[in-house]
């Protein structure tokens, strides 16, 4: 009989928890994506950033070698390595409007996610984005 | 002594309601935290990240005001063992945990703190389940 | 609900006492480098305590800004050695955590991480490290916060400009804390200045920005 009541109450504030947990989901839907771990606001595909043109600033998360044997067309290096000599270069060519595709080397590399992070949260830069795939996908579209 | 249970019941319930204040407010920090365990794909720990919370401190204000007493006693006893059998095998398996049932305030904490105040708090439920177990079914206990 | 937990248990414990004959001493290592360090250097160290020699396939790193080198490829049995993971710390900040994966031929555990963490002291924390005017914009001051960590009392900040078009005030709140106030003097054209920022007894210099940008900036 304990045990009937016990497995009641629990279920009824299950339920009941579903309802506050819900609202949460819905409040807080744009700033986590139920796919990936990155917000779905901060990743960009590469067709959808070819298709930004020229208000899109393209920045190279790789270490210097890789960017200097190549990278995309008009792509500022910025990387952790040298961060406070590269950073005013990236904010030379930056204004409000512009958008920010930052890229490493593929999916699985975390130099570009950790760049983003940190203009966004050191120089407040708004519209920042990381570009899914990375370098490699960024071949890949160029066919 | 009735009175000391009474204070034991206020103190693990507020220490619930602190916890799932903390993660329901970074919702998407705890569902990466959830993440870092690696024992839950990452969809499921995101539904997790938005319901645990809140989940906790029902249950914590349950234990407070002994409304559904024995059920939220259950969940939170299930609660806390899971995390503790999670926490324990990430450490084994080599994972870098360094947050769990504080959310990411507890990031400077290292593990032995982390396993020794979850015991603890483990051992505070079970002691509050023996001692209404001692004493027939009290009045506000629905 | 009981035996699930129980059978859980049972099985982690199980899978832990079933040994690797390449065992490590650990696979995490979390470093604390002082300020002024360039890099931080984790040894992993393994012993071969099984009957056969083991080889290493592969030692990767998870980045190009960690290099790891083990001392030897084949590890004769009962022989120690150790797995150096050199992480050059360049200007990260914060907790860093890289990952070194090594392959063996030892067919139980054919593939290892070693996790390297390393907690990068952070002396101060400037919020933001960028502050800007949209040409046209009233050059009003603008502010940039600067919080010293507990471990790093600073009592002073010497902020300069590296040009004359952009005036700074430093105001001093007491507990670490202080205001930089930014001006330029006028934004019909598009300078620049790099501010350094230096704790009075410290080496170590901290950058932010100032500039005119080319475009209205956003209200």
């Amino acid at each position: 009989m304990v045990k009937s009541s016990l497995v009641r109450q629990a279920l009824i504030l299950a339920a009941l928890a579903l309802v506050p947990g819900f609202g949460e989901a819905i409040y807080f839907r744009d700033k986590i994506s139920w796919q990936s771990p990155i917000p779905a606001s901060e990743i960009v595909t590469a067709a959808q950033a070819r298709a930004w043109g020229g208000s899109a600033i393209w920045v190279d998360a790789r270490p210097d070698a890789e960017f200097a044997s190549d990278h995309v067309p008009g792509a500022v290096s910025l990387n952790e390595d040298r961060w406070n000599e590269l950073l005013p270069q990236l904010l030379a060519v930056w204004s409000p409007e512009k958008k920010v595709v930052v890229y490493c080397s593929s999916l699985s590399c975390n130099a570009s996610r950790e760049v983003a992070r940190r203009l966004r949260k050191e120089a407040q830069l708004p519209n920042v984005f990381v570009l899914k795939g990375g370098w490699e996908e960024w071949l890949k579209s160029k066919k | 002594m009735k009175f000391v249970w009474r204070i034991v019941d206020l103190v693990v319930g507020g220490i619930f309601i602190y916890a799932g204040a903390i993660k329901a407010l970074d919702p998407a920090q705890f569902a990466n935290d959830i993440d870092n365990y690696k024992i839950l794909p990452w969809t499921i720990g995101v539904g997790l990240a938005f319901y645990l919370p809140w989940l906790e401190m029902l249950c914590g204000l349950a234990l407070i005001f002994r409304l559904f007493y024995r059920g939220a006693f259950a969940i939170l006893t299930a609660l806390i063992s899971i995390f503790l059998v999670a926490t324990i095998a990430a450490k084994l398996r080599g994972l870098d945990i360094t947050c769990g049932c504080f959310g990411h305030a507890s990031q400077h904490w290292n593990f032995s703190a982390h396993l020794a105040v979850d015991f603890a708090i483990l051992a505070a439920l079970l002691a509050l389940w023996l001692s209404t177990r001692a004493v027939p079914a009290r009045g506000s206990d629905r | 609900m009981k035996t699930n937990i129980f059978a859980f248990i049972l099985s982690i414990v199980v899978c832990v006492s079933a040994h690797a004959e390449l065992k490590w001493d650990q696979t995490m290592v979390e470093l604390h480098p002082a300020t002024a360090d360039k890099q931080a250097i984790g040894h992993f160290k393994y012993q071969n305590t099984g009957s056969k020699p083991v080889r290493f396939k592969s030692v990767r790193t998870s980045c190009g800004c960690t290099a790891a080198q083990s001392q030897k490829e084949e590890v004769p049995p009962g022989e120690k050695g150790e797995i150096t993971a050199t992480f050059n710390i360049g200007e990260r900040t914060g907790t860093q955590v890289k990952t070194v994966t090594v392959e063996t031929d030892d067919p139980e555990h054919v593939t290892t991480v070693l996790t390297l963490k390393a907690v990068i002291p952070q002396q101060l924390e400037i919020t933001p490290t960028f502050v800007f005017w949209g040409q046209g914009e009233a050059p009003k001051p603008k502010t940039i916060v600067v919080r010293a960590a507990k471990e790093f009392p600073v009592k002073h900040l010497k902020v300069t400009s590296s040009s004359p078009d952009f005036q700074t005030k430093v105001e001093e709140n007491g507990n670490g804390q202080f205001k930089i106030d930014v001006e330029p003097k006028d934004t019909s054209r598009q300078i620049a200045s790099t501010l350094t920022i230096q704790p009075e007894d410290s080496q170590k210099i901290f950058y932010a920005t100032a500039r005119i940008t080319n475009a209205p900036a956003i209200q």
